[in-house]
């Protein structure tokens, strides 16, 4: 990233802007309904899909243990069958590699496919800083391209938009005089027809990948609408961008994964298309690339193997813990102002970039566990947002007067006379100003509390002092 | 630059990794054992095989022998595109066809934007998921099966397995062969990206026919259209 | 199933902090219900809270101390019983996550022992029926996060409920998602919290209840006071006042 981008609103703020949109809450709300009922419904039939998820799970952990030994076979499978293999420290260094592939073959025309990577290190926008055409052929990628936004969700980047507004961004962007465009179907045959034309004219595809095989060099990409599929057979050069994680040992792994991650992400059996692609064209071949390459970026993540975080490692980018979040639900994913929002995001976000940019993200949870629960990967998302908030704590990040008067309050508690002197002072005190109208309608240090509700009333001292008075009145 | 990174990168994963031999971490990896499947819709595979087709919004048609696949696909083409005319891959499956039996033209060779329809052999479909796979190579341009509107499929009944993983069990990969793309189809190209609806016909084919060759156990697309709740038109399969 | 033991149970009532400070009368219906059921029942005097609001903020290093208070407290009863699914999940899930070498051990013996009150009563002991009464509005159950997940309490209330009274319990549509209550979260990002409150709110009035019941304070204090600041006419009270019969103590948030 050649720029630093300019720090949005914190979280807390963006989620508020967000929900004061009504038209944009109703839509998120759909979503939140809909969506978990779609992966329900999949999953019940499935039989063992608990099963499924362990065995995954042993299988991602299994090649994490021993990524080294995964890591070097994949580089000599996929060099063996003809890809170029790169290696990336950073956003920067896969952006300089990807477009100096793009010079090296004069591309001005680049087909791209969806790649929550690519989003990671803004390779769009540093292609497009050299003066380079680059087209998002994802529908939902290509939509939040017209619209000039980054996407909202992992697996549907466009859901937050109506179809009214996907209306609006296409009749301003494509010159086909007068047509209604009133339904979804109408949107998908337009970007069908405009689409062909950079499928077939681009020099350069570019996609990301859902696993690497270890064993036989493959790349995987799972896809429902070919776009991928198109990105990777048509242009000249095709480049994988993808992390040095997503590692699996064997074909049938994939097809493990498989299994669960359509099923998790958009409540499909099996997703239209799931390709592996092994290099570049062969003898006799009319068609496919001529020369392919696959960019490992690390950006961290050897990092995040080495730490107390190395499980978020294991997620499988499915968005199933976005679409059962009702954090995710009311903020909308743009305000977690990172390419990975949600749950998952709110961990990966701090990794990945940094905490102190992140801070307010490890709150946005009240540990409700629904992620945790759908989660493919099992990930404990609740646990590691907590460790992230004692991050925090150790690092002196956030409001000083939280951090205070939580200390104080576990320091009081353990101090049973004093903590119980205390409070039978201020519960009395409370009862006195509330018992006539049943609740506080302001109370001092707790405006965030006060701010959206009424504060009840409590009752005429605590349970410890009317029950020690009890038992003394029961003795004598 | 790209050298540096590799070398650091690999180091610091060498470091955080467990070291066993590669043995070992092969027994490791065979004490996982397999992963479990889909609860099968049907105990005979060929029934889930098509029901599953069927729910993946593909259309079938069975045929039992070589002359019927092509009247099937004369059939189609007419029912859909009002003509004869489609592109097949250079493969010896599709080239052997009785063409001329069927009234349809065949075109041989990769697609052109703007020919409707194509067909490709697949050697494979999977049972659980109702997926055609197709190899990509010489004789089968990938195209084919990424351009057209209309995208048929002919698969033999022989070629029906159970799961995913017998697929990478199958022989071919075993012996180490390595088609350059392997597809799973399973279905028209879709699209939820606009408020997760579902629309067929993004940006690859709008129709997905398999034709299945040889002998069909008898009641099986019965069985396999109830299961999967799609009314027989009496028509498009009952050849 | 335990009826026919020779001996009462012995179960310390573990409070909660929610209960002493701002609603003794659902520690005092815990205490006759347990009676009821034929225990015989301790309140620890010097017992003040479970440690989730700094635990849940990541205090880990100041969180220690109490828990230990906690274990050496309540370590010698026979079963810990706390009228709250997220205080018992707190001593049950996470008390042996935090502690290490022996205190994780009596962590986790402490752990085994102890109880969400619906989930003790309907799984542990037998609550005698009472003569069925005709519960005085129609009731919707709230079900807190950490109870259902945690702690896999979501019948156990809901069949104490119908085993004591006439009642018509209309369920909500949602009921899986959480009301945005979270601890501190409430606070920290009220105006999600608040969202998800009213979410919560709407889909209680849409079963045409007029009662929200459940099995934390927390989600009954923050819903409570949100349907007051909103002038809504739902009442709400703690799962344990109705399972002992107590009408009579002014509603959550409502005048004395």
């Amino acid at each position: 990233m050649t720029e630093q981008p300019t720090p949005g609103p914190g979280f807390i703020d963006a989620a508020s802007a967000a929900l004061a949109d009504p038209a944009a809450v109703a839509q998120r709300d759909m979503l939140a309904r809909k969506t978990p009922l779609l992966r329900q419904q999949v999953v019940d039939e499935f039989g063992e899909f608990e099963a499924l998820r362990r065995h995954v799970k042993r299988l991602r952990q299994h090649t994490l243990d021993n990524l080294d030994h995964y890591l070097r076979r994949f580089e000599l499978e996929a060099t063996h069958n003809g890809n170029r293999v790169h290696f990336a420290a950073d956003s920067q260094e896969m952006n300089a590699i990807v477009l100096d592939i793009c010079r090296q073959h004069g591309a001005r025309r680049i087909a791209k496919g969806k790649s929550m990577v690519t989003e990671e290190t803004e390779l769009a926008a540093a292609l497009q800083r050299e003066r380079l055409e680059v087209v998002e052929t994802d529908l939902g990628e290509y939509i939040v391209q017209l619209a000039g936004e980054k996407p909202a969700h992992i697996v549907g980047p466009a859901r937050h938009k109506s179809i009214a507004q996907i209306r609006e961004l296409f009749l301003a962007a494509h010159p086909l005089g007068e047509r209604k465009l009133d339904k979804a179907e109408a949107l998908v045959a337009e970007a069908r027809q405009v689409m062909r034309d950079h499928f077939l004219n681009a020099e350069i595809g570019i996609i990301g990948a859902n696993a690497l095989i270890a064993e036989n060099g493959y790349t995987m990409l799972v896809t429902n609408e070919g776009n991928g599929d198109l990105c990777a057979n048509l242009p000249k050069v095709l480049i994988v961008c993808t992390t040095l994680d997503r590692l699996l040992p064997r074909g049938e792994d994939a097809a493990a994964l498989q299994r669960l991650l359509a099923r998790s992400a958009t409540g499909q059996r099996q997703t239209c298309y799931t390709s592996f692609y092994s290099g570049p064209r062969r003898e006799q071949e009319s068609s496919g690339p001529l020369e392919t390459h696959i960019v490992l970026l690390d950006n961290r993540r050897s990092e995040i193997l080495a730490s107390d975080y190395r499980e978020m490692l294991q997620c499988i980018r499915c968005g199933a813990c976005l679409n059962h979040c009702p954090i995710f639900a009311a903020a909308g994913g743009h305000a977690y102002g990172s390419v990975y929002p949600g749950p998952m995001g709110s961990v990966l976000a701090p990794l990945l970039d940094s905490l102190e940019a992140h801070s307010e993200l490890p709150d946005a949870c009240t540990a409700c566990g629904r992620c945790e629960e759908v989660c493919p990967a099992a990930i404990p998302l609740p646990d590691l947002l907590r460790d992230l908030r004692h991050d925090k704590s150790r690092e002196g990040i956030g409001p000083r007067g939280w951090r205070r008067g939580l200390r104080l309050h576990a320091w009081l508690a353990a101090r049973p006379a004093l903590y119980q002197s205390l409070s039978q002072f201020a519960i009395r005190s409370l009862n006195l100003l509330g018992r006539r109208r049943g609740v506080l309608r302001f109370l001092p240090f707790a405006s965030g509390w006060t701010g959206a509700r009424d504060f009840p009333s409590p009752q005429r001292g605590t349970f410890m002092a009317q029950y020690r008075k009890e038992q003394d009145r029961r003795e004598s | 630059m790209s050298h540096d990174s590799r070398k650091k990168s690999l180091a610091r994963i060498r470091g955080l990794s467990s070291g066993l031999d590669a043995q070992t971490i092969a027994q490791e990896l065979a004490r996982l054992g397999a992963a479990p499947v889909a609860q099968p819709l049907d105990p005979d595979p060929i029934v889930c095989f098509m029901a599953n087709v069927l729910r993946n919004q593909g259309s079938l048609a069975l045929a039992a022998d070589r002359r019927e696949v092509v009247k099937a696909i004369g059939k189609y083409l007419y029912r859909h595109l009002r003509n004869n005319r489609l592109v097949a891959g250079n493969d010896p499956h599709l080239a052997a066809l009785p063409w001329r039996e069927g009234g349809v033209l065949p075109r041989f060779g990769e697609i052109e934007n703007g020919e409707k329809a194509a067909l490709s052999y697949a050697h494979w479909g999977i049972a659980e998921t109702g997926a055609t796979v197709l190899g990509s190579g010489k004789h089968n341009p990938p195209a084919n099966q990424l351009l057209p509107e209309h995208h048929i499929v002919l698969l033999e009944f022989e070629g029906i397995i159970p799961d995913l993983e017998a697929f990478w069990r199958a022989e071919p990969l075993r012996r180490g062969e390595r088609p350059r793309g392997i597809s799973f189809i399973a279905g028209p190209s879709s699209t939820g990206d606009i408020e997760a609806q579902l629309v067929y016909g993004a940006h690859g084919p709008k129709a997905w026919h398999v034709i299945l060759l040889g002998k069909a156990p008898p009641g099986a697309l019965e069985r396999a259209r109830q299961l999967a709740g799609v009314p027989g038109d009496g028509d498009e399969a009952a050849l | 199933m335990n009826a026919n033991r020779d001996k009462p149970p012995r179960v310390s009532l573990f409070v909660t902090c929610l209960a002493d400070l701002l609603r003794p009368s659902v520690a005092f219906a815990s205490l006759r219900l347990l009676e009821e059921a034929g225990c015989l029942v301790e309140v620890p005097q010097s017992q003040t809270c479970c440690g989730q609001p700094s635990y849940n903020s990541g205090e880990y290093e100041a969180s220690i101390p109490l828990l230990k208070h906690n274990i050496e407290l309540f370590e010698g009863a026979e079963f810990v019983v706390a009228p709250s699914g997220s205080c018992a999940g707190m001593i049950r899930e996470h008390y042996p996550k935090l502690l290490q070498g022996e205190w994780h051990e009596r962590a986790l013996a402490l752990a085994s022992r102890t109880w969400e009150l619906t989930s003790f009563l309907a799984e542990v002991l037998e609550l005698p029926p009472i003569k069925a009464a005709e519960l005085p509005a129609g009731v919707t159950y709230h079900d807190s996060c950490a109870g259902l997940r945690d702690l896999g309490i979501r019948e156990q209330p809901r069949a104490l409920l119908r085993s004591r009274f006439r009642v018509d319990i209309r369920e909500m549509d949602q009921t899986e998602v959480c009301c945005g209550f979270g601890g501190t979260f409430c606070a920290k990002m009220p105006a999600i919290s608040a969202k998800m409150a009213d979410d919560k709110l709407d889909n209680a009035e849409a079963t045409g209840a007029t009662m929200v019941t459940g099995g934390d304070l927390g989600c009954l204090l923050h819903l409570a006071g949100r349907a007051r600041r909103q002038g809504r006419r739902l009442q709400f009270r703690h799962v344990a006042e109705l399972l002992a019969g107590d009408f009579d103590t002014p509603a959550i948030g409502e005048p004395e």
